[in-house]
């Protein structure tokens, strides 16, 4: 039976409440009692051997009869306009099949009122025509051949810089892309006036690039009146329906293809242009075209984490107890977008406080479009809340640690609601007993010497709660296997291992027999994004009650011929058997065997979130650093990673996320930075020599502990998200073990060795024995600059 | 990349008939720098000499005085595991050991490596900038944190070879080869990297038609040492932001002889003249270090951005000679 229910889903730092189709019965929930023979198994990935030998065929490896490959042309200036385009003599080079422009690509509106190729071009990098041709450097070549006369526009890439009034026009109604972002709780005004102590800083994060291993690209071929799409994307049903919407076409005449994406971190959400650019070349042609990015084009026009300025005061009591903490926060959006991801979140929830006001403000640029990356807006935001408070901490001559246990919040302090399950004191503690929290921190353990060690720790509290629409089918298999058909894609996740696995365990076969199809909106019904850490949360749940209702059906057709209840009946290794009577047994083959074929097919669907309770998922990680002051060196020796995502599925496919995570924060912390040349607007850097990503020599052991529970008020599985919270807290916690090594904090990240001996240059770090100066009493009340 | 025609001789002297010096044929080793920049059209090549077929250009042995003798062809990887290299010259193993990657010290040679282009990110990405014929240094006032501290200008590029430092401070020589007899020649290896000028505008003093054959550095001295230390924002895999190489020698307690060499500060191995006299006739001892390492960087004349490589030069320095004491 299906029914409507109002339901509340998290995602990405934003509650939205949906009406949506729940059907069926929810099996009763997987409880701590519950007996579970696969679940919480380590188990290697079902298609890892796939992945590794080649077989796997991701969306630059398809290859159709006829097939053409696309490049794009792109804007060399930061802002320009276009005065002539002249195609014709790339139309002219052999091999070349069609070439899209502005003058004659159809109108498509894209973003911000800008149509896909554009007569103006807000960032070097953005799309001026497109080539589709027999081979790829034949298209390259054709490039070349396309005569542009730009009309160079005066740009702006500093964020702070455009939004000043006199600031080159990015769109016609301004530089703010949305309206200034406000949350306000309690009164600031007086939480600072009753505030002993009020820390103030400005904190800077960088430009961070996602470098998927796999760039973006799309193959576009229109088989019969079905537009077929490959594409590597975070979401295939989201992809059709955009991709139908921009070109007008049914959706049931869009088919999106994903079997296997190698990674996303946020950056593939939805459609591109590339997809759209694709389809439209496909159909001058009618020819199947291929669009892959190179890794420039990835680094310059496919997304990235914004780049924030965070002015933060923060006010507490002696005693540590926040009073009030004011945010205001500029990102840069690039030349498309709308609102800054949430910088504000962790400021809003991660610690109880009365008094908050945060403002957040998007800056168009004329840089590439930001987009969401990996805990989008909490990982800045972390990293200028979690190090601020280090710094309340030092001068308060507190323990880090301690203060963030006086301000634990207990509810959630945006909500008021409990949480489903929070034992993030329980991670605090194992985290600081891992690493010697508080023998490392005494302070006789002060900095001395040219090599110093420091500790450092942060906070993470994210969403992963996940919820509906998603769907799911079960198909019993005459041959005693499994089908799983889900709409949903495995982004290098796991999913479709821990989705085996769910299957397996509620149908009493063993993960082998258990196939899933994914990534191919023809066979799978709709399920969300594969993004904001609610796959599994999202999915597993509608996969459950699919298997549960398959065997169920199962049960009722084998009772008929064992001639027994139905419900005395269980599955064991593909057999149906009686409990009571064990020799009445069945395999599923002679099952099947005796009804001509007959096919069992199970159908779930993920049930309505609970009301009355918020579902979060939480983290702390602990770094010991080693800073070497002559030569401005940071090691990090080790990463205490502690995690729940209530129930572990497979502590492998969790461990792989949080090493992945904590490699990615290693990266934000210490050297990825986007640089833009300010005389041009051009980056410098969108490629993998001079965009430092961290080597595996950069990463210590990551040491992963997951506190495994059953958060039962979540969802039937007991099971949140764990994709995007491993990154949270690690860029904070590594700096905040810098500050600690040099006995004072550091505000412009990442921590290059430039930064470093910069701030040792400019004595903004003490020698040896200065600790940070706690206020004086006439200081006390009113803002502090360092 | 544009279609190129490639040709492949099996003698040195083939190879430098085929080198036109015309400014479009070029001589590809191991090819790990060249294509790079083939594909970025920096080098627009219509003609490639490939070197590779050579096979007298490629070994590692040791000369009738006990110096050793590099073929231009040798790969990084086999000068670095070498026995002799690693027994006799610390430093130039050291600094092949933090050179690139695994894969790319497989693939490249000790010569070009050495001829290696600009790593300059205004000379790699597309900006006509002076060393590639144009009219301006965009680095001089862009982002330029990671250039020249010293003798930059007209180009603030740096040297981005870690053997060149390495083999500077060793003494090493080259040996090279130009079309007609009269062109050979063996130079110090000091005297093959330059700082471009108006009418030169590359990192070597090499010409077009010529061919690194091999390179020479004579057996160590009693009492001589050597080391390489380099700095990067990352474990490896990235170029210098700023690297020493020393080598000295020591004589009943003092410092007979001292080389003290720097990279990443400028577009060629940067001799450290001043720590070097600083350092001789003296004991090795934390007075001549800190002498030395204040001298190290005098007269060092920073950009906007690179002003850390400063105190980044002072630490390698220090670091290098506490290493060297005993
Ligand atoms: C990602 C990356 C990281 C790197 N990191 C480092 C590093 O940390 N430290 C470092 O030192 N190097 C580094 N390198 C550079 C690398 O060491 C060089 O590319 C390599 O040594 C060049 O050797 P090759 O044989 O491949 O030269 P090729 O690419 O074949 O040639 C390079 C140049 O030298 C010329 N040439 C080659 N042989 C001769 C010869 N015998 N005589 C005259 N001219 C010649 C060619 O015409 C060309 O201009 C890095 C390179 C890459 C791609
Ligand atoms: S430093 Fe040299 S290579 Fe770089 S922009 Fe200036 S001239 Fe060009």
């Amino acid at each position: 039976m299906a029914k409507v229910v109002k339901t509340r889903i998290e995602m990405e730092g934003e509650t939205v409440e949906r009406s949506v189709v729940v059907e069926g019965e929810a099996p009763p929930p997987w409880t701590e009692d519950t007996v579970l023979s696969l679940i919480g198994g380590a188990r290697p990935r079902v298609d890892g051997p796939a992945r590794v030998s080649g077989r796997a065929v991701y969306t630059a490896d398809v290859r159709l009869p006829g097939m053409l490959y696309a490049k794009i042309l792109r804007c060399p200036h930061a802002h320009a306009r276009l005065r002539r385009i002249d195609v014709a003599p790339a139309m002219a080079l052999r091999g070349v099949r069609a070439v899209l422009s502005h003058r004659t690509a159809p109108p498509i509106q894209w973003q911000n009122g800008v149509l896909l190729f554009d007569e103006t071009l807000r960032f070097a990098g953005d799309e001026v025509a497109a080539v589709a041709a027999d081979d790829e450097d034949i298209a390259q070549d054709a490039l070349e051949l396309i005569e542009v006369d730009y009309e160079v526009l005066p740009f702006v890439v500093d964020p702070e810089a455009a939004l000043r009034p006199d600031a080159p026009r990015i769109h016609p109604r301004g530089n703010r892309s949305s309206p200034p972002r406000v949350y306000q709780r309690g009164d600031v005004a007086r939480g600072f006036a009753d505030a002993d102590i009020v820390v103030e800083t400005v904190v800077r994060t960088p430009t961070a690039l996602h470098n998927c291993m796999e760039p973006h690209g799309s193959v576009a071929w229109r088989d019969g009146d079905t537009l077929v799409i490959w594409d590597s994307t975070q979401h295939v049903h989201g992809v059709r329906e955009q991709v139908a919407e921009t070109l007008g076409l049914p959706l049931s005449r869009v088919r999106v293809i994903s079997e296997y994406i190698g990674g996303g971190f946020g950056s593939k959400q939805g459609v591109g242009k590339y997809t759209i650019i694709a389809a439209l070349l496909a159909r001058l042609t009618s020819r199947p075209v291929q669009l892959m990015l190179d890794r420039r084009e990835e680094n310059l026009a496919t997304g990235n984490r914004h780049e924030t300025i965070q002015r933060l005061r923060i006010g507490a009591r002696r005693d540590g107890s926040l009073t009030a903490i004011d945010l205001r926060a500029i990102a840069a959006i690039g030349a498309y977008g709308g609102q800054p991801m949430a910088i504000a979140g962790p400021v809003q929830e991660f610690y109880r406080c009365p008094n908050v006001l945060t403002e957040e403000v998007g800056a168009f640029t004329n840089t590439g479009p930001t987009c969401a990356f990996r805990a989008p807006g909490y990982t800045e935001g972390a990293y200028g809340l979690e190090t601020a408070l280090d710094e309340l901490a030092a001068r308060l001559e507190i323990d880090p640690l301690e203060l963030r246990l006086r301000n634990y919040a207990d509810v959630n302090p945006v909500s008021g609601r409990p949480f489903s399950s929070k034992p993030l004191r329980e991670l605090y503690r194992l985290g600081a007993e891992q690493i010697g929290w508080h023998d490392k921190r005494r302070p006789e353990c002060g900095p001395t010497g040219a090599r110093r060690r420091g500790v450092g720790m942060a906070t993470a509290t994210w969403g992963g709660g996940g919820g509906p629409p998603a769907h799911a089918l079960v198909r019993i298999n005459s041959d005693a296997t499994v089908d799983v058909l889900v709409g949903t894609q495995d982004i290098g996740t796991g999913t479709k291992t821990v989705l085996a696995t769910i299957a397996a365990e509620e149908l009493g076969l063993s993960i082998q027999a258990v196939r899933v199809a994914l990534g191919d909106t023809l066979a799978g019904p709709y399920c969300p994004v594969s993004a904001g850490s609610m796959t599994v949360a999202s999915v597993g749940p509608a996969v459950r009650q699919a298997a549960r209702e398959a065997r169920q059906a199962l049960r009722d057709v084998a009772a008929t011929f064992l001639e027994v209840p139905a419900s005395q009946l269980d599955i064991q290794d593909g057999e149906i058997v009686a409990t009571m009577s064990p020799d009445r047994r069945m395999t599923i083959e002679d099952l099947a065997g005796r009804l001509n074929r007959f096919q069992i097919i199970g159908k779930g669907s993920r049930g309505a979130n609970p009301n009355d309770v918020d579902i979060r998922t939480f983290g702390a990680q602990f770094a010991e650093v080693q800073v070497d002051t002559e030569t401005g060196q940071v090691e990090v020796c080790r990463l205490v990673a502690v995690h729940e995502c209530g129930r572990v599925i497979n502590p492998l496919t969790t461990s792989s996320q949080v090493e992945g995570g904590v490699v990615q924060g290693i990266g934000y912390a210490l050297m990825e930075e986007r640089i833009v040349d300010p005389r041009t607007g051009k980056v410098l850097n969108p490629n993998l020599d001079d965009y430092k990503l961290p080597t595996v020599q950069d990463a210590p052991v990551v040491e992963v502990t997951m506190d495994d529970h059953v958060d039962e008020r979540a969802n039937v599985l007991g099971a949140k998200g764990l994709g995007e919270p491993p990154i949270i807290p690690t860029a904070p916690a590594i700096a905040n073990a810098v500050a600690h090594a040099l006995g004072r904090p550091l505000v412009e990240f990442p921590l290059t060795r430039a930064r470093l001996l910069q701030a040792l240059q400019e004595g903004q770090v003490g020698n040896g024995s200065s600790h940070p100066r706690p206020l004086s009493p006439r200081e006390r009340g009113r803002g502090h600059r360092r | 990349m544009k279609t190129f025609e490639h040709v492949e001789p099996k003698a040195t002297r083939d190879a430098l008939g085929q080198l036109a010096g015309d400014g479009l044929t070029f001589p590809i080793a191991g090819g790990t720098d060249l294509l790079t920049v083939m594909k970025k059209e920096i080098v627009r090549a219509q003609r490639l000499v490939n070197l590779k077929e050579i096979a007298e250009l490629r070994y590692i042995r040791e000369d009738s005085r006990g110096g050793l003798r590099l073929g231009a062809l040798a790969t990084l990887d086999e000068v670095e595991r070498h026995p002799l290299v690693r027994e006799r010259y610390p430093a130039l193993a050291q600094a092949i050991a933090v050179s690139a990657s695994p894969q790319l010290r497989t693939m490249g040679t000790i010569g070009g490596n050495l001829c290696q282009h600009s790593r300059c990110w205004y000379y790699r990405e597309d900006f006509h900038c002076w060393l590639k014929g144009g009219e301006v240094c965009y680095a001089r006032d862009g982002q330029n944190a990671q250039h020249a501290i010293f003798g930059g200008g007209p180009c603030y590029s740096t040297q981005p070879s870690d053997p060149g430092p390495a083999l500077v401070a060793l003494g090493a020589r080259v040996r090279i080869l130009g079309p007609s007899a009269d062109r050979e020649r063996t130079i110090p290896i000091e005297e093959l990297f330059v700082v471009p000028t108006e009418d030169r505008r590359r990192l070597t003093a090499l010409a077009p038609d010529e061919l690194i054959v091999e390179v020479q550095v004579s057996r160590p001295a009693p009492g001589q040492r050597s080391r390489y230390l380099k700095a990067m924002d990352r474990a490896i895999w990235a170029f210098a932001l700023v690297s020493v190489a020393a080598n000295l020698r020591l004589d009943g307690g003092r410092i007979a002889e001292a080389r003290l060499v720097l990279g990443g500060v400028a577009p060629k191995p940067w001799r450290a003249h001043d720590a070097e006299a600083a350092l001789a006739g003296r004991p090795l001892d934390t007075a001549a270090i800190a002498d030395a390492t204040r001298a190290a960087v005098r007269g060092a004349q920073p950009l906007v951005h690179n002003a850390y490589k400063v105190p980044l030069a002072e630490g390698l320095v220090k670091r290098i000679l506490e290493d060297l004491v005993e």
